[in-house]
């Protein structure tokens, strides 16, 4: 069994990693806990995740901008493809099923490939169907899936008025998914006279949405795990 | 008490007022100048607005006249029918709900500087119209073998060599009598040498062209002698299309959803073409004709969103991958078949259309710089609403479009403004002091804060400025990120808790507030000038060059945008700053030639088409190009040039 200071001390490594996106000190500091014998599931939501948290307020005080943020997330994937092959499957208590996409017309993707790989990190199964997606596509996609979340981005206003036509199918055929849209030309109020469970106005606020997303995911690991000790 | 959202146009200031707040006290409130002479009373009616009905899809924001106080008497007094329709006065409504404003020219204080100046051409005119003096042979009662259009297709003939002519059917009806009103003698005006389009009695020799450029948010027509090619008038406003969307993909937007939209864009914009003439020709009536009767020929360049709705096309198709356009040859329209008050039988030439968002605009770029003769490599930026792109020689040229957002010209900025009185144009900072200077559009000197100047906000020239200056004085760092440990109060948090720096104190200013650059301002100017960057790095790849030899900044405010400034931020690849031109709007150069030479017209056809488009948003490296190029100048590529340029000037910044 690890002991407790040296613990904290590659958590804290890993963390540090993240924030200052460096992918090589994230790569040694993962092979570190790997050898040091430290839970992979606990390397990554303790240290990488709670790393890409400190990130996500450095972001939200513009102190952090895109940027930065992509390589802070290219350092967190350098440690997870290390610790990953190592980590048991963790039962959330969801199933965290994800179709995403840009609508339709539109072939402005970097929200969108921001948001999956936000969703990857967090262990989500995620299927991506690109760019230019025709709208028929995502309302089939979640009904043969079976997802919880149904992501929509639309760059532009010609594009995002798409958006509507796919959150009335899929409310009307499931309406038990949920459905979040995004891109710059979308906002809060546009999202709510759609219906839409969510929106993120641009790759950076879908970005701080994926963090307190990925957040409340941990909460819901620690309260597995309290769980599962209690019984 | 409630608020509610209110925005003026074609400012594009917008904010939250009080219920119960008049227009006026709103437009003061956001810094939206309209003429109020008597102060609000309601006696000089100087402040005339118009509410523009509807639900406007991008501001989610639903406008009704119903959202105002009911009207009053006092503004009966002074609405007038020709005013058009949902008309108050700014004094005396009061907003109760949601509302978008128009304020019509004549009501706004502050008159927009439109930074659309010709410049001189040198170019040798042949135009597409021709006039023609003609000398008739009185008939006579021995002569009954051809009628006055085959005798004046004969003398056409005899005297100029002109074969083959057509004469179009309403300049027809007229010939009889002009040519008796002049006596036998008449000046006949002849297109492509293919149409007789206007015939005039007596010897005229003055013939007028109108070249225009309509943009996104500035429509632009200047007048020209097809004699002398020299420019006789500008005349340019405001697009009248602003209210129904800002940028082109809104304005694509309202034509999809609303059913009469792009008939009301249409008529807006063929209106306002129609004033523009009007203007310009004043001086040009001719027997109690209007003067654009006068004008014989037009030619007209635009983006191609603006292309298809002037022209009653369906934009919708060009709102979208795979961004299809209806045509992309160049045209010639009959004026009359499209409402333009110029000679009704002239044509009106539309410039053809690269591809998709590349449109006729950028080829009027491409015909006034004419890349395709060069040997060195340049790379040719356009900066307007969207900036399009030109790289290569005459071995090969490419084109793109990228997306930079209106951030350069004062949207989405704090204290952003367009070029008008007031507007701080120009910034340098200290680098040791970390004091600034700056100029205010309207003033002569540079001001240094020592008395009130009166500014009112930044303008895109400004802006860009302000950036790469607090970069150069070490108060923002190549991410972008302000630096809050250096000992000055201009350098501080704001009432949100974000940095920013302070350009103008309130006491120096009409607004009563600090004018700031904030870190949103920052971001903003880092994502449009990444755009820019990006664009012209994935066109560079493409043609397998590392660098560019020459740097041509073109567009409306493209003259005013400092070259170091430019450079130090990044909008382009490294180059030496002797080869950074601008050049002003080229693309009405580009219009101007057209008018001016007809070769010019079929250069534009061939090399509109041999034009290489790219499009970039679907290249696999555009992600990492744009995130890298967010920093200043860069993340990863060197400036050798701006960096020996700053050691000169003993900047300390760190470049690559």
């Amino acid at each position: 069994m690890i002991d407790e200071e040296k613990k904290k001390e590659i958590l804290e490594k890993l963390k540090r990693a993240v924030i200052n996106y460096d992918e090589d000190g994230a790569r040694d500091a993962a092979k570190e806990a790997l050898e040091a014998g430290l839970d992979p599931a606990e390397a990554i939501f303790n240290g990488l995740v709670s790393g890409m948290e400190e990130v996500g307020r450095l972001f939200e005080r513009q102190e952090y901008f895109v940027p930065e943020l992509l390589m802070c997330a290219d350092a967190l994937y350098a440690g997870l493809d290390i610790l990953k092959p190592h980590m048991k499957k963790l039962d959330l208590g969801i199933k965290g099923t994800v179709v995403i996409g840009t609508v339709e017309g539109d072939v402005h993707d970097i929200g969108k490939n921001i948001v999956k790989m936000m969703f990857d990190v967090a262990g989500f199964t995620v299927y991506d169907l690109g760019r230019d997606v025709p709208l028929d596509r995502f309302v089939e996609e979640q009904l043969r899936t079976d997802a919880d979340l149904v992501c929509l981005s639309a760059m532009m206003t010609t594009t995002m008025v798409g958006m509507k036509k796919v959150i009335d199918e899929i409310k009307k055929r499931n309406p038990k998914a949920k459905i979040m849209i995004g891109g710059a030309p979308v906002s809060h109020d546009i999202a709510e006279k759609w219906g839409a469970d969510g929106y993120a106005k641009d790759a950076s606020n879908a970005l701080k949405e994926a963090i307190n997303m990925i957040s409340a995911l941990k909460k819901l690991k620690e309260d597995a795990e309290a769980k599962a000790v209690s019984e | 008490m409630s608020k509610h959202r209110v925005i003026f146009q074609p400012s594009g200031r917008r904010g939250e007022v009080q219920s119960g707040t008049t227009l006026l006290d709103a437009a003061r409130q956001l810094g939206v100048d309209i003429e109020s002479i008597c102060g609000g009373k309601g006696t000089c009616g100087k402040c005339k607005v118009r509410i523009e009905e509807g639900y406007f899809e991008k501001d989610a924001l639903e406008s009704r006249m119903s959202h105002l106080s009911p009207l009053l008497d006092v503004e009966r007094k002074f609405i007038k029918p020709e005013d058009g329709p949902n008309i108050r006065l700014a004094c005396k409504a009061e907003i109760y709900g949601d509302v978008k404003i128009f304020v019509p020219e004549k009501s706004r204080a502050g008159k927009q500087v439109v930074r659309k100046a010709a410049r001189e051409l040198s170019i040798p005119v042949n135009p597409a119209v021709k006039k023609y003096f003609v000398e008739f042979e009185p008939p006579t009662l021995h002569d009954l073998t051809e009628g006055d259009a085959e005798r004046l297709f004969r003398k056409l003939k005899e005297d100029y060599g002109l074969s083959g002519l057509q004469i179009d059917y309403p300049v027809l009806k007229e010939l009889q009598d002009i040519m008796r009103r002049g006596e036998w003698k008449i000046t006949v005006s002849v297109w492509m040498n293919r149409e007789i389009i206007k015939v005039e009695p007596g010897f005229v020799e003055a013939s007028y062209g109108i070249a225009v450029d309509i943009g996104t948010t500035t429509v632009v027509g200047y007048l020209c002698d097809l004699n002398t090619g020299k420019v006789i008038n500008t005349e340019s406003m405001m697009n009248p299309q602003v209210p129904y969307g800002e940028d082109v993909m809104s304005r694509i937007t309202y034509a999809m959803t609303n059913p009469e939209g792009l008939k009301i864009m249409q008529k807006a914009i063929i209106d306002g073409l129609n004033e523009i003439i009007e203007k310009v020709s004043a001086d040009l009536r001719v027997d109690g004709r209007d003067g654009g009767h006068a004008i014989v020929d037009m030619t007209v360049v635009f983006n191609t969103a603006m292309h298809h709705i002037f022209l009653g096309f369906n934009p919708e198709y060009i709102g979208r991958s795979p961004f299809i356009p209806a045509v992309q040859h160049s045209l010639n329209i009959k004026a009359r078949d499209l409402g333009i008050k110029i000679n009704p039988s002239s044509y009106i030439h539309v410039l053809p259309i690269e591809a998709g968002f590349v449109g006729a605009d950028n080829v009027g770029v491409l015909i006034a710089e004419e890349p395709y003769n060069m040997d060195e490599i340049v790379l040719i930026i356009d900066i307007g609403t969207n900036g399009e792109l030109l790289l290569g020689n005459k071995k090969k040229v490419c084109s793109t479009s990228c997306a930079t957002g209106p951030a350069f010209e004062g949207a989405q900025i704090k204290f952003g403004m367009r070029a008008a009185p007031g507007a701080i144009e120009k910034v340098r900072i200290d680098p040791v002091t970390k004091e600034p200077e700056y100029r205010v559009i309207g003033k002569a000197d540079w001001h240094t804060h020592i008395e009130k100047i009166d500014a009112k906000g930044i303008c895109g020239s400004g802006i860009i400025d302000a950036v790469a200056e607090i970069f150069k004085a070490g108060i923002i760092d190549k991410t972008g990120r302000f630096n809050m440990n250096l000992n000055t109060p201009r350098i501080r948090r704001g009432t949100d808790g974000m940095p920013e720096y302070v350009i103008a104190w309130a006491n120096e200013t009409s607004i009563g507030m600090d004018i700031t650059i904030t870190q949103s301002d920052v971001r903003a100017v880092q994502l449009a000038k990444a755009a820019l960057y990006a664009g012209a790095k994935l066109l560079m790849k493409r043609m397998g060059i590392e660098r560019v030899d020459k740097v041509i900044l073109a567009g409306a405010f493209g003259s005013y945008i400092d070259k170091e400034s430019a450079l130090t931020l990044g909008m382009f690849p490294d180059c030496d700053i002797n080869n950074v031109y601008a050049v002003g709007n080229a693309a009405g150069d580009g219009a101007r030639m057209a008018l001016l030479n007809v070769s010019k017209r079929q250069e534009a056809d061939e090399k509109a088409r041999w034009v290489e488009f790219v499009e970039i948003a679907v290249e696999p490296e555009f992600q990492k190009e744009f995130m890298q190029a967010m920093h200043i100048p860069h993340m990863k590529d060197p400036f050798p040039n701006l960096k020996s340029l700053l050691q000169d000037r003993a900047y300390s910044v760190e470049i690559k």
